[in-house]
C-alpha cells in the first residue's frame, strides 16, 4: 500500500526543513532504514531514514524547504496506482511553496534569483554586454518591464563610436590577436595600449583566475544571519586579562587518575560559579527588561566540519567537574558527527569559545544572542612575568571577554574578569 | 591663480600666453630682452645670417646657370647686422604685443626667490618689485659653456653671442665644437670669405643626428673649403703675432691651427645661479633644475622648463615644456608628445631629423629597416640647384612603424613636419606610401624614401 514519506519533525521547535541530497532515484528499491535524504534546519543537518520498504515511486520535494509533515515522496510497490496520492500531494505542495520566500532559508540556485533589481537585464544580455564591452547602465531596455535585451545590447554596440587606432597599433593588434574594440580608452589607441592589453590578457591566462560559487549551506546561512544580527543588536566592548594557568594544570594533574579534564572543562566549572555573582553577564535583554537567572546554561563552541555549533551544558552551575567533562566530551563528539538533538543546542545563557589549541593570543568573539557576553579562551604561552621585581616564566593564558554594554558596564565586566582570574589562579576558592 | 614666470624666452613667453588663455593671472619677469636667447642671440639672428649667406652663395654660384648675370655682388656686413637687428626688434615687439594682448604683466629685471610664494625683482634702475605667486615657472634659459682650458680668456676667443655681431667678417676662424651651432656658424662665415676650420672631439660633426644625413653636409663643407677635424681635442689656445693658435691633439698626434677668431661652441649650460633657489629648496642636478614629467620641481608649486632644465635644449622643446608646465598647473592634462621633437640644422644642405636615428633604433633592439632616397634624383631639388642630401625613413621591420625620419636637402627643416606627425600618430610606412605627395616638390622624395623601404621607389634604378 503506497504511502507518503513526510518531512520529519526533528525537535520541539522545528517548523520547516530544507530537504537535500536524495540518495535514491525514482524507481530504486528502498529498505526500511536506508538513508533517503538529508534534512537541514537552522540547528543541524540530519540524515533521514526510510520508515518502510518498497519502491521509491515519486520524489515530490528536492532541494527545497518545506514545512514539517509535508509529503516529500511516495513509496509503494513497483506498479500500484499512486495517482490519488499524487493529487493529494499536489494541493499540499502548493501550500508549502509560497513559504519559500520567507526567512533566510531560500535556496540560492542562481537562475532562480530573478527578484527585484536583476529583472532589468537578462543574464544572456548581460553576458553579451560583457563580451561587447558595453556598459549596460547606459541603456534603456525594450524588453518586458523595461528589461534590457540582447538586441538592445547589440544595437548599442554597433552605434557606439569605435576607438581610433593608430596604424602601428592596428598592425600590432593583428599580430597579437587583440580586438582593439575591447580596449578602454577615450583617445586614440596607440601601440603601447595594445601591448599592455595583450600582457594583461596573458597574465590573466597565466593566472587562470577562477571564482567559485557555492550556495551557502543552511548552517552557514544561519551562522551568517545570527552573527550579523548579534553585531547589529549588541554594542560590545572587549576585555582582556591574562591568567596564570599553573593552578589549573596542577588541578588537572591531581585529577588525572580519576578523570581526565580539559582546561575548557575547568573553565566551564569556574565561570559558571563566578557568573552567579555577576548575573548581568549571564543575562538576556528583552525589550526594556533584563532577565537574570540563578542558573547557568553554559554553551561551549565546537568547530565542526561545516561550521560551528554551540552545544549547551544545562545547569552547569550545579554539575560537578567530572560530569561537566563527560558531558562536554559527549556533546563535542556528537556535534562533530552531527548527532546533536535540537534541544541540546538551545537555552544557553553564556558561551565559552576556546581557540587556544590554534595558538590564538586574543580575539573578539561575537555574542551568541540572546546572551549578554561571551568568553574567548586563548593559548597558554610560557611568558616572562615580573614577580617581586624578578622575571619568571609562567604559563599565561589570555581571556578575551566580549560583553554587551547595554547591560554590562565596563567596571562590571572588569570586575568579573578580575574575579575570574582570581578563581582560576586559586581554584581552592571554589571550595568555599 | 597667480602664476609668475621668470624668463621671457620661447619657454617663458609661451607659458605666459598659455597660462593667460587658461585664465590665470600671469606675471612675466625678464632680465634682458623678451624673446630670450632664441630671439636675441640664437635661433632668429643665426637664421638671418644663414639666410643672407645662403642667398649670397646662390647669387654667386647658381644663378648664372639660370641666365641671371650678376657681377660684383657684395655683402655689406653692417647692413646685414642692421637687418638682423630690425628683424629681432620686430619679433620682440610682436611678442610684447602678444603679452599685452593676453594681459600678462611684464616686469623687466632679475628675479630671485624670496620664499615659496614670493619673487623679488631687481630692475636696472635699482627699483625692487615683489611678485606674489601661487605657482612659479623657472624659464631662465642657458649660456654658452666656456671650456676651462688655458687661453680661453684671450681676446678673440668668442662664443655664439659675439659671433653673431662681429664688427667684420674675420679672415679666418677656428670653430671648437662641430655640433649644430658650430656647423651653422661655419656655414655662415664659410660662405662669406672667412677661412673656417671645425675642430670636433667626437668621431663626427652633428653627432646627435643620423650619420647618413650628415655625410652630405660634410661633403659640402669640404667643397666649400671648410676643413673638418674630428676625433680632435683642443688642449689650449695661445697667442701669436697674427692672431690665435689653437693647440690640439688627435690620436696622440699634436696639431695646431691659426686663426683670427676662435669660436667656442661646445654646448650650453643652464642659468640658475641667481635665482636664490636655496631660499625655496628647489633641487638642481649639475646646475639644471630637476623636474618630473610635468615639469614640476621637488617644490610642488614651482615648475621649470627649457634650457634651465637642460634636456633637449631647443626653443620648440622649451615652448612645449612651457605649455606642459602651465597646463599641469591649471589642472589640464597636457597632451604633448615629446618623442616628436624635430632637430634642425640650417646649413646648406639643411639637416633635419625626428624620432630614432638608425643607430638608436638598432640599439633599442628593433628589427630596423630603412628606406633611402638620394636628393639628386629629385626634380625640384635640381630646379633649386640644391642636390646634395638624402631622405631616410627608419622603420620597425616587425610592424612597419615609422621610428624616425632623417633628411638633408632643401627645406629639410620644413619637411620634417611629415616625420613628426608620422611619429605622433604611430603611422606605419604604409601610411606614408599611401599618401599622395605633390609633384614637383622636394617633399615627394619623402614619398620615394618610404617606398624605398620595400625597394619600390619609382625613381631609384634597380
Amino acid at each position: 500500500m503506497a504511502e507518503f514519506v513526510l518531512m520529519p519533525k526533528m525537535g520541539l521547535t522545528m517548523t520547516e526543513g530544507f530537504l537535500t541530497n536524495w540518495r535514491k532515484l525514482e524507481g530504486d528499491t528502498v529498505n526500511k532504514g536506508d538513508v533517503l535524504f538529508d534534512v537541514e534546519t537552522d540547528k543541524l543537518t540530519n540524515e533521514f531514514e526510510a520508515k518502510s520498504s518498497g519502491v521509491l515511486r515519486k520524489i515530490l520535494v528536492n532541494e527545497e524547504t518545506v514545512k514539517i509533515l509535508v509529503p516529500v515522496a511516495v513509496i509503494g510497490t513497483a506498479d500500484e496506482d499512486i495517482s490519488e496520492l499524487l493529487k493529494q500531494a499536489g494541493g499540499k505542495i502548493e501550500e508549502a511553496a509560497p513559504k519559500k520566500e520567507e526567512g533566510p532559508i531560500i535556496e540560492a540556485v542562481p537562475s532562480a534569483a530573478k527578484a527585484g533589481d536583476r529583472a532589468r537585464i537578462s543574464p544572456r544580455a548581460k553576458k553579451i554586454a560583457q563580451e561587447l564591452n558595453v556598459d549596460y547602465n547606459l541603456l534603456t531596455g525594450t524588453g518586458p518591464g523595461g528589461a534590457i535585451t540582447e538586441n538592445d545590447i547589440r544595437k548599442f554596440a554597433e552605434e557606439k563610436p569605435k576607438n581610433k587606432v593608430s596604424p602601428t597599433a592596428a598592425v600590432v593588434a593583428e599580430q597579437l590577436s587583440v580586438d582593439t574594440d575591447k580596449i578602454q580608452k577615450d583617445t586614440r589607441i596607440m601601440k603601447a595600449d595594445v601591448v599592455k592589453y595583450k600582457m594583461d590578457e596573458n597574465l590573466t591566462k597565466y593566472a587562470a583566475p577562477q571564482e567559485y560559487r557555492t550556495p551557502m549551506s543552511t548552517m552557514r546561512k544561519v551562522i551568517a544571519k545570527r552573527m550579523l544580527e548579534s553585531v547589529q543588536t549588541s554594542p560590545t566592548v572587549s576585555f582582556n586579562i591574562k591568567v596564570d594557568t599553573t593552578a589549573m594544570k596542577q588541578l588537572r594533574d591531581e585529577l588525572k587518575d580519576e578523570v581526565k579534564v580539559s582546561y575548557t572543562d575547568i573553565l566551564v566549572k569556574i565561570v559558571s560559579k563566578v557568573l552567579l555573582n555577576y548575573p548581568l553577564l549571564n543575562s538576556t535583554v528583552d525589550g526594556n527588561e533584563i532577565v537574570t537567572r540563578n542558573y547557568v546554561n553554559m554553551g561551549v563552541a565546537v568547530a565542526v566540519p561545516t561550521g560551528l555549533l554551540v552545544p549547551v551544558v544545562k545547569f552547569s552551575n550545579v554539575k560537578g567537574l567530572k560530569d561537566i567533562s563527560k558531558e562536554l566530551k559527549d556533546l563535542g563528539e556528537r556535534a562533530k558527527i552531527n548527532k546533536l538533538t535540537p534541544d541540546e543546542l538551545i537555552g544557553g545563557t553564556f558561551t565559552i569559545s576556546n581557540l587556544g589549541m590554534f595558538g590564538i593570543e586574543s580575539f573578539t568573539p561575537i555574542i551568541n544572542q540572546p546572551e549578554a557576553a561571551i568568553l574567548g579562551v586563548n593559548a597558554i604561552i610560557q611568558e616572562p612575568v615580573a614577580i617581586n621585581g624578578e622575571v619568571v616564566i609562567k604559563p599565561m593564558m589570555n581571556l578575551s571577554l566580549t560583553a554587551d554594554h547595554r547591560v554590562v558596564d565596563g567596571a562590571v565586566a572588569a570586575e568579573f574578569m578580575s574575579k575570574l582570574k582570581e578563581y582560576i589562579e586559586k581554584p581552592g576558592l571554589l571550595l568555599l | 591663480m597667480k602664476i609668475a614666470i621668470i624668463g621671457g624666452g620661447p619657454g617663458g613667453y609661451y607659458a605666459a600666453i598659455r597660462a593667460s588663455q587658461l585664465n590665470a593671472e600671469v606675471t612675466l619677469i625678464e632680465k634682458e630682452h623678451i624673446g630670450g636667447t632664441c630671439l636675441n642671440k640664437g635661433c632668429i639672428p643665426t637664421k638671418v645670417l644663414l639666410h643672407a649667406a645662403g642667398e649670397f652663395e646662390n647669387l654667386n654660384k647658381n644663378l648664372k646657370d639660370y641666365g641671371i648675370k650678376i657681377t660684383g655682388a657684395e655683402l655689406d656686413w653692417d647692413k646685414l647686422q642692421k637687418r638682423k637687428t630690425i628683424i629681432v626688434r620686430k619679433l620682440i615687439a610682436g611678442v610684447d604685443n602678444l603679452l599685452k594682448n593676453n594681459k600678462v604683466t611684464k616686469i623687466m629685471g632679475e628675479g630671485s626667490f624670496v620664499n615659496r610664494n614670493q619673487i623679488m625683482v631687481k630692475s636696472d634702475d635699482g627699483t625692487e618689485t615683489t611678485v606674489d605667486f601661487d605657482y612659479a615657472v623657472i624659464a631662465t634659459g642657458s649660456k654658452p659653456v666656456i671650456i676651462p682650458i688655458p687661453g680661453v680668456e684671450l681676446p678673440g676667443v668668442i662664443t655664439s653671442d659675439e659671433a653673431l655681431s662681429l664688427k667684420q667678417i674675420p679672415s679666418s676662424m677656428v670653430i671648437i665644437g662641430g655640433g649644430v651651432i658650430g656647423s651653422e656658424f661655419a656655414a655662415v662665415y664659410g660662405a662669406l670669405g672667412c677661412k673656417v676650420t671645425i675642430i670636433e672631439m667626437l668621431p663626427n660633426i652633428v653627432a646627435n643626428m643620423d650619420r647618413d644625413i650628415v655625410a652630405p653636409l660634410k661633403e659640402k663643407f669640404k667643397k666649400k673649403g671648410i676643413e673638418v677635424y674630428t676625433n680632435t681635442k683642443v688642449v689650449s689656445i695661445s697667442e701669436s703675432a697674427e692672431g690665435l693658435i689653437v693647440n690640439t691633439v688627435s690620436d696622440g698626434t699634436e696639431k695646431t691651427f691659426n686663426a683670427e677668431k676662435v669660436l667656442l661652441s661646445i654646448g650650453r649650460k643652464p642659468v640658475t645661479d641667481n635665482l636664490a633657489l636655496k631660499n625655496v629648496g628647489v633641487e638642481t642636478n649639475r646646475g639644471a633644475v630637476a623636474v618630473n614629467k610635468n615639469m614640476q620641481t621637488n617644490v610642488p608649486n614651482i615648475y621649470a622648463i627649457g634650457d634651465a632644465i637642460a634636456g633637449v635644449m631647443l626653443a620648440h622643446a622649451a615652448s612645449s615644456e612651457g605649455i606642459v608646465a602651465v597646463e599641469s598647473i591649471m589642472n589640464k592634462i597636457p597632451e604633448i608628445d615629446f618623442k616628436t621633437i624635430p632637430y634642425c640644422v640650417y646649413t646648406k644642405p639643411e639637416l633635419a631629423g625626428v624620432g630614432l636615428t638608425e643607430e638608436q633604433a638598432r640599439e633599442k633592439g628593433y628589427d630596423v629597416k630603412t628606406g633611402i632616397f638620394p636628393m639628386n634624383l629629385n626634380g625640384k631639388a635640381m630646379i633649386e640647384a640644391e642636390q646634395e642630401g638624402l631622405v631616410k625613413y627608419v622603420i620597425d621591420g616587425a610592424t612597419g612603424e615609422v621610428l624616425g625620419l632623417h633628411m638633408s636637402g632643401p627645406s629639410a627643416t620644413e619637411l620634417i613636419a611629415e616625420g613628426a606627425l608620422a611619429v605622433r600618430l604611430e603611422a606605419t610606412i604604409d601610411e606614408i606610401m599611401s599618401t599622395i605627395h605633390a609633384h614637383p616638390t622636394v617633399a615627394e622624395s619623402l614619398h620615394e624614401a618610404a617606398h624605398a623601404v620595400y625597394n619600390n621607389a619609382i625613381h631609384i634604378p634597380k
